[in-house]
């Protein structure tokens, strides 16, 4: 009986629609029964003290920290903070980025002088200049901005000099025979074709901006998300530090998602993945 | 009188062309073309065959502008070929469309470099969209296309700028035997109401027949004409003939010119 309503089913719609739709629920419900049996095991271990509750909190602990804080008005303070620095330091990143490495993958003199400094730059742990970052702009906002700035830069700058690397060759000689200059080949055909590149090079950079805003508020500040963390670390009170960890992770997915948007906008010309 | 009319009546003319590059790796010269010399008349539909590396697609190069003559010139209208221009316009082996633009945003793509955006371009953009079969599909993208269709398209861009003279390279030899014949019988349609000179690389023999009013055969090392036949098989021509003694019979003589010229390089 249900066999035979299956089968049905699958002369109605194409087989490969069916189970398109299938893998998709499938996939998504299976995906919250994980989040949700990981919430639950971390309760339980966390009330029985199978591990102690000042390392690991409890996820109840948590959302009623959540509660509290967002109702504090140093939260929102904090949270301007470093959504301010995260913010300049991302759009120079990406002000300054994008144009380097545009250039520098288009004409070879202009990348002949930056490549070095960017290869040797692209390399090394920014993380390792932050206390002379301190020490040269303080450790307000401006310190803070230059790390994230320093590191959302190079994923940005890499992405668009392989984009103008990899540009279709074909599209350029027919661009030639139909007497493009080189002004016309550039806008037309260099730049659409690093729309996904830089796409890709702005998700990285976003990750890496996060990193350096915390990473920056740890290392010296007075103020912002990282800042509290730390704190409340020092503190003891674990449930309000996962707070601040949340905050993070919950900006991260946010960007990351707006991006997709803003991909899926650019990208409709694509070949549709599956 | 009789003279200069002639004269007129060339399209497109090689004289004494040679075109030699250095190799990249090697560093010695390479001679891609040697002593090119032959005649287009206007409306004239012209195949040139040849073994790879006989420099036939050398030759459209040049034609284009893209490549420069080492010696002799490459004339068009009277005019000497330096760089390209807008009187002529190629179809790519591979379909070179712009994978950001929709099929009617590609067809205009020439038009949009050469800076003639019109109400009057854009109108001549769906006529051909229409003429190679494509209408509904002006605001697909390219990857929603099948070979033949990208094929189509690029046919369609290359007459939207209407050039005097259409340069094809090997435009149908990606695509599956059935669907190629099926674009021969259709590219000698559109022709037939455009009647626009073309020159068309092939390595087909029977492609180069059906389709060509003279067949311009190519010899390699160093590419040269080594011989051109004239095609008498009366037009319109449907697939068919491709069967017919005749079409046969010119085949072998192509075939024959191409194995005797291997034989002499030792190929055999």
């Amino acid at each position: 009986m249900h066999k035979n309503e299956v089968v049905q089913l699958s002369s109605n719609l194409s087989k490969g629609n069916l189970k398109k739709i299938g893998n998709r629920n499938r996939g998504l419900i299976l995906s919250i029964l994980s989040v949700v049996l990981f919430i639950v095991v971390w309760e339980v271990v966390s009330r029985n003290e199978w591990i102690d509750p000042l390392f690991i909190s409890s996820p109840l602990a948590i959302a009623q920290a959540a509660v509290i804080m967002v109702q504090e008005p140093t939260f929102w303070q904090n949270m301007r903070v470093s959504g301010y620095e995260f913010g300049v330091g991302f759009l120079l990143a990406m002000v300054i980025g994008i144009p380097v490495g545009v250039f520098s993958g288009w004409n070879k003199t202009f990348n002949a002088l930056v490549n070095p400094f960017i290869s040797g730059l692209y390399v090394t742990p920014k993380v390792t200049l932050l206390p002379v970052i301190i020490i040269a702009f303080g450790i307000g906002p401006g310190s803070k901005i230059v790390i994230v700035f320093l590191m959302a830069f190079f994923p940005i700058v890499m992405n668009a000099q392989k984009a103008m690397h990899t540009l279709d060759q074909n599209l350029i000689k027919a661009a030639r025979t139909f007497t493009a200059n080189e002004l016309q080949i550039f806008k037309m055909i260099a730049l659409p074709s690093t729309v996904p590149f830089l796409l890709t090079g702005i998700r990285l950079g976003i990750g890496q901006g996060l990193i350096a805003v915390v990473v920056g508020e740890l290392f010296a500040s007075s103020a912002g998300i990282g800042f509290q963390l730390t704190n409340d670390g020092q503190n003891l009170q674990t449930d309000r530090m996962f707070v601040g960890v949340f905050v993070i992770t919950l900006t991260g997915v946010i960007l990351t998602t707006l991006l997709g948007i803003v991909e899926k906008h650019f990208s409709s010309w694509k070949p549709e993945k599956n | 009188m009789n003279g200069t009319q002639l004269k007129n009546n060339v399209k497109l003319s090689s004289k004494y062309l040679d075109v030699t590059y250095i190799n990249n790796k090697t560093g010695t010269e390479v001679i891609a073309l040697q002593n090119i010399n032959l005649d287009i008349k206007e409306g004239e539909f012209i195949c040139i065959v040849g073994p790879s590396g006989c420099g036939k697609t050398t030759f459209l190069n040049t034609v284009a502008g893209l490549l420069k003559p080492s010696r002799g010139t490459i004339s068009l209208d009277n005019q000497e070929v330096d760089g390209p221009g807008k009187d002529r316009a190629m179809v790519f082996q591979t379909p070179s469309l712009f994978p950001w633009r929709t099929v009617m945003a590609n067809v205009l793509y020439g038009i949009e470099v050469q800076k003639r955006v019109s109400n009057e371009t854009k109108k001549k953009a769906q006529d051909y969209i229409s003429m190679v079969g494509l209408k509904g599909y002006e605001h697909h993208y390219p990857h929603e296309l099948s070979g033949g269709m990208q094929q189509r398209v690029n046919l369609a861009r290359a007459l939207t700028v209407d050039p005097s003279l259409l340069l094809l390279d090997e435009p149908f030899s990606a695509l599956d035997a059935q669907t190629r014949e099926f674009m021969q019988e259709e590219l000698l349609r559109i022709w037939s109401e455009t009647k626009k000179t073309s020159l068309f690389i092939t390595h087909q023999i029977d492609e180069a027949i059906y389709l060509a009013d003279r067949v311009f055969v190519f010899g390699a090392r160093p590419g040269r004409v080594v011989d051109i036949v004239d095609i008498n098989i009366p037009r319109p021509r449907d697939l068919n003939i491709k069967r017919d003694p005749k079409f046969l019979h010119l085949i072998d003589h192509i075939w024959s010119i191409i194995e005797k010229e291997s034989a002499k390089q030792g190929f055999q």
